[in-house]
C-alpha cells in the first residue's frame, strides 16, 4: 500500500523537530518530503501542489495543528488527505478532539521509526479498506 | 536531507552520552536555546501584564517544544521539568490560577533549571534531575496550593501525590481512548517520574548577582576564569558551539557566485589555451582583460557574500539580557527595565559570542554602580524605575553597541581621587587629566571597587578585561556620562574579523603591516625637531609630546639608522610615533592566522597582491614586550649624531 513516493508535508513549527521527523520518514523509505513552519503555511502549500500525507504538531503559532486538521476536513479537494498527529500532549481531552477532527492517527513524542511505522501501516490499511469498499 | 552537513563534534574532550545524535543534539541546542531566551524575556513581560492571555500562551507552547525535542534525546529529566512547568502554564493560560509573585518565583526557577540542562547537554552530558524541592513547588503550584512562604518549605506535606499524579498524566482511562483512537493499545509514556536525585543548586528567587550571571551565561565547565584574559581569542574557539544559522537564500547568493566564477574560469583556460598557441591580437587581449576585470569583481562578490554567512542578527545575543537584567535589580531590590534597540543589526557571529561576557559586565555595571536605588531616585527628581538601554546600530564600516543608563553619572573628580588613593596614578598625573581621561580611569586593572571585585571573583572580569577582550576584536570602548544624567558606554566595532584593513610600512626591504584602526597619521622624522624627554626620544605634534619608538627596537632588530619616517599610532593606553623606513601604502588584508607557532607581536600574515607574505603586527603585544629600553637612548644617540651631521 505504501507508496515510497509518496508526497509527506511535516508541519512544526520547530525545525529540530521537522527535521527529526523527516529523517524518520527518510528512515522508512519516504524521501518526497516538504516543510511547513505553522498551519497556515501548510494550508498554502497544500493548495498550491499535490500532497498524499500530511505529518503535523499540535501546538504552533498562527494556526495550530488541530484547526489545520479541521480545514483540510472541510475542504472538498483535501478532505480525503491522511493526517496523522504529532504532539506531545498525552492528556484525553487533546486526544478526544484530534478524533472528533477526523484525526487518521495520533502518535505521542518522542517516538522511534519503528512505531511510527506502525502508525502508517495502520493508516495505509484503513485507506486501503476504504479504496476497495 | 542534509544530515552530512552539520558539525559533528559536540565538545572534543568530552565523552558524549549523545553518540550518533550529535547533529540532532547541536540544532537542538541552537534552536532550543533561542526559544528559551524568548521565553525569558516573556517572563519579563509577564511581571508587568500578568493576565496577558496571548503572552502565557507563548511561553506555554516554548516549553512545550522544548519537551518534545528533549524526548528524542531521551532527556528525560529536561522532560519532566518543561512537562511540569508547562502543564503550570496550562492552567494559567486557562484562567484556572492567577500569576502570583511566589508563581513567578517558581516559573523563573524552572527557567534558570532548563537552561542549566541546557548548559549540561552542551557538553555531551545527560542533565541530572532538577531540585526535588523546585519539582514539589511546581507541583504545589500546579495544584493551586502555593502560597506565600511555601516557597521555603522543602516539601509539600499536603497532597504531593494527587498533585503528581495529576501532572504525570497517570489517570488510566485515556489510555484506553488512545487506543480507541489510534488503534494502538500501547501508550508511549511521555514522561518519567523523578526519582530520588543528587541535589542541583536550587535556583531561588533571590540569588546573588554572581549567580545569576553565572546561570545565565551557561559556562562551560572547560572554561576557566581569567582564561579570555591570557589567551588569544582564537584559542578558545575551539570549544564553542561550531555551527551556524544562514539563511538559504544567502548561501544560493554564494552558490551562484562560485558557479559565475565557475564559468569566468572556463573563459580564462579557453584564453590561456589561445594566448599559448601564438594568439596575442588585441581582440584577444581585450577578452582576456574583460575575464579577468569580471573574475576580480565576482571574487570581491562571494568575499562579500561568504562575510554574510557569518553575519547574524546581534539580537540573539540581546534576547538574554533582559531576563538578566531584572534578576540582578532584583537582588539588588531595584526597579530596572531593559530597553533593547537594533536587535536586526548584524554583526560577526564570533564576535557575537565574544561580546556576551561584556555586555554583561557592563549591563551588570549600570545596574549596580550607574542607577540609584528607588530613594535615590526620588530624591533626585527621577521616575522611581531606571531604565537601561541597550543598543546597536551599523555606522559606516563599524558596528556601535551603547549600553546607556539614567543614573546618577560618573563623577569625575572622586575617579581621580580613588586612582590616586589606589596608587594608580600619581597626583601631577591625576592634575592634567581631562574628564574623558578620568572616565576611562576605570579600565585601570586593580580599579575595580572591593564589591566589584568579588562579585565577580573566580572569573577574573572587571572593567579591564572588559575593555582586554573588546581591543581582542580590534574594537574600542569609550565612556561618555553626565553627572546626574546618566553614563553611556559605547563599544565600537569593525564588521567582520576575517578583513583587516592595514598600513603597510617597511624596514629596510622588509614590509610589516600594521591596522590602520591604529594609525592617526604619516609623519616624516625630521632629526631637528627630535628633542630628548625624560630619557626618551619625542617629537612634538600638534602641541602634544609623543616618544619615538622605531619598529627595529620594537621587534629587536639593531638599529641601523635613524628612522625616515614616523606613524603615528593611538592605542587605548598611549599614543606614540611609531619609526620606519618608508611605507607601501594601504591593503585589506585576509588575516591567515599562525595558530601554532605564533611569534610573540605578530597577529597573522597576509599575502600581497604580488604573492609576498607579510607579517600583521600585534602592536599592542609588541609594546609590552619591549621592556629592554635600551633602543631608547640609541635612538636619542643616533637622533643626535644625524643632528650633528
Amino acid at each position: 500500500m505504501s507508496d515510497p513516493k509518496m508526497k509527506f508535508l511535516v508541519v512544526d513549527d520547530f525545525s529540530t523537530m521537522r527535521r527529526i521527523v523527516r529523517n524518520l520518514l527518510k528512515e522508512l523509505g519516504f524521501t518526497n518530503v516538504d516543510e511547513a513552519e505553522d498551519g497556515a503555511v501548510a494550508l498554502q502549500k497544500l493548495n498550491s501542489a499535490p500532497f498524499d500525507f500530511v505529518v503535523t504538531d499540535w501546538n504552533m503559532p498562527n494556526m495550530d495543528g488541530l484547526t489545520l486538521l479541521q480545514t483540510i476536513r472541510q475542504t472538498p479537494h483535501l478532505r480525503h488527505l491522511p493526517v496523522l498527529m504529532v504532539t506531545a500532549e498525552a492528556k484525553k481531552e487533546n486526544i478526544i478532539a484530534a478524533a472528533q477532527a477526523g484525526a487518521s492517527g495520533y502518535i505521542v513524542k518522542p517516538f522511534t521509526a519503528a512505531t511510527m511505522s506502525e502508525k502508517l501501516e495502520k493508516i495505509f490499511e484503513k485507506m486501503g479498506k476504504k479504496a476497495t469498499a | 536531507m542534509n544530515g552530512a552537513a552539520g558539525p559533528q563534534q559536540v565538545s572534543e574532550n568530552v565523552m558524549s552520552d549523545f553518540a550518533g545524535m550529535e547533529d540532532l543534539l547541536q540544532d537542538f541546542l541552537i534552536e532550543a536555546g533561542d526559544l528559551l531566551s524568548g521565553v525569558d524575556n516573556k517572563l519579563v513581560d509577564l511581571e508587568r501584564s500578568p493576565d496577558d492571555r496571548g503572552l502565557l500562551n507563548e511561553i506555554f507552547r516554548g516549553f512545550h517544544t522544548i519537551k518534545g525535542g528533549a524526548g528524542f534525546l531521551n532527556a528525560t529529566e529536561l522532560v519532566t521539568l518543561c512537562h511540569l512547568t508547562e502543564n503550570l502554564f496550562d492552567n494559567l493560560r486557562n484562567g484556572e490560577l492567577a500569576v502570583t509573585p511566589e508563581i513567578m518565583d517558581v516559573i523563573l526557577a524552572a527557567t534558570a533549571t532548563v537552561r542549566e540542562m541546557f548548559a549540561s547537554l552542551e557538553q555531551g552530558m545527560q542533565p541530572t534531575a532538577a531540585d526535588p524541592d523546585l519539582i514539589a513547588r511546581l507541583r504545589q503550584a500546579i495544584a493551586g496550593e502555593l502560597v506565600a512562604g511555601s516557597a521555603h518549605e522543602t516539601t509539600a506535606p499536603a497532597q504531593p501525590a494527587a498533585a503528581g499524579q495529576a501532572v504525570a498524566g497517570g489517570a488510566p482511562d485515556w489510555e484506553l481512548l488512545h487506543g480507541v483512537v489510534t488503534g494502538v493499545a500501547r501508550v508511549v509514556q511521555p514522561v518519567r517520574e523523578a526519582g530520588p536525585v543528587a541535589a542541583v543548586v536550587a535556583a531561588a528567587p533571590t540569588r546573588p548577582p554572581e549567580e545569576v550571571i553565572k546561570a545565565a551565561v551557561g559556562r562551560r565547565a572547560s572554561d576557566k576564569p581569567g582564561s579570555q584574559v591570557s589567551t588569544g581569542r582564537r584559542d578558545g574557539e575551539k570549544q564553542r558551539d561550531n555551527s551556524i544559522r544562514v539563511d538559504t537564500t544567502r548561501l544560493d547568493q554564494v552558490l551562484n557566485l562560485s558557479g559565475e566564477i565557475g564559468l569566468t574560469k572556463n573563459r580564462l583556460n579557453a584564453l590561456r589555451s589561445d594566448i599559448l598557441s601564438g594568439r596575442n591580437d588585441t581582440e584577444t587581449l581585450h577578452s582576456l582583460d574583460i575575464a579577468v576585470s569580471q573574475l576580480d569583481l565576482l571574487v570581491s562578490d562571494l568575499q562579500n557574500a561568504v562575510m554574510k554567512t557569518r553575519m547574524q542578527p546581534i539580537g540573539r545575543l540581546f534576547q538574554k539580557y533582559p531576563r538578566i537584567a531584572r534578576d540582578l535589580a532584583r537582588s539588588m531590590g531595584k526597579d530596572v527595565e531593559l530597553v533593547l534597540a537594533g536587535e536586526e543589526t548584524e554583526i560577526d557571529k564570533t564576535m557575537i559570542e565574544d561580546l556576551a561576557d561584556p555586555i554583561i559586565h557592563l549591563i551588570r555595571n549600570a545596574v549596580d554602580h550607574g542607577v540609584e536605588d528607588a530613594a535615590g531616585r526620588i530624591a533626585a527628581g527621577k521616575p522611581e524605575k531606571s531604565i537601561v538601554r541597550l543598543e546597536a546600530r551599523q555606522e559606516g564600516d563599524h558596528i556601535v553597541i551603547l549600553v546607556a543608563d539614567d543614573g546618577r553619572g560618573m563623577n569625575a573628580e572622586r575617579l581621580r581621587a580613588k586612582a590616586v588613593e589606589k596608587g594608580l596614578i600619581t597626583d601631577e598625573e591625576s592634575n592634567s587629566m581631562d574628564e574623558r581621561q578620568s572616565f576611562n580611569l576605570v579600565f585601570l586593572p586593580g580599579f575595580s571597587m572591593a564589591a566589584q571585585v568579588s562579585d565577580v571573583s573566580g572569573r577574573g572580569v572587571g572593567m579591564d578585561v572588559v575593555r582586554t577582550n573588546i581591543q581582542k576584536l580590534n574594537g574600542n570602548i569609550e565612556i561618555q556620562s553626565q553627572l546626574g544624567k546618566g553614563t553611556t558606554f559605547v563599544i565600537s566595532l569593525p564588521l567582520t574579523l576575517a578583513i583587516l584593513p592595514v598600513l603597510l610600512v617597511r624596514l629596510g626591504d622588509q614590509p610589516f603591516a600594521v591596522p590602520l584602526s591604529m594609525v592617526r597619521e604619516i609623519l616624516p622624522i625630521e632629526a631637528k625637531e627630535v628633542q630628548e624627554v625624560g630619557g626618551r626620544a619625542t617629537m612634538v605634534v600638534r602641541g602634544e609630546v609623543l616618544p619615538i619608538m622605531p619598529l627595529a627596537g620594537l621587534l629587536g632588530w639593531p638599529l641601523e639608522r635613524a628612522p625616515y619616517y614616523g606613524v603615528l599610532m593611538q592605542t587605548a593606553e598611549m599614543s606614540f610615533i611609531l619609526g620606519i623606513d618608508s611605507f607601501a601604502g594601504r591593503e585589506d588584508a585576509v588575516i591567515k592566522s599562525l595558530d601554532d607557532f605564533r611569534p610573540k607581536g605578530v597577529a597573522g600574515v597576509t599575502t600581497l597582491s604580488n604573492g609576498q607574505i607579510v607579517l600583521i603586527l600585534d602592536m599592542k603585544e609588541l609594546l609590552g614586550s619591549a621592556g629592554d629600553q635600551r633602543w631608547l637612548s640609541r635612538l636619542t644617540m643616533m637622533a643626535k649624531q644625524v643632528a650633528a651631521a
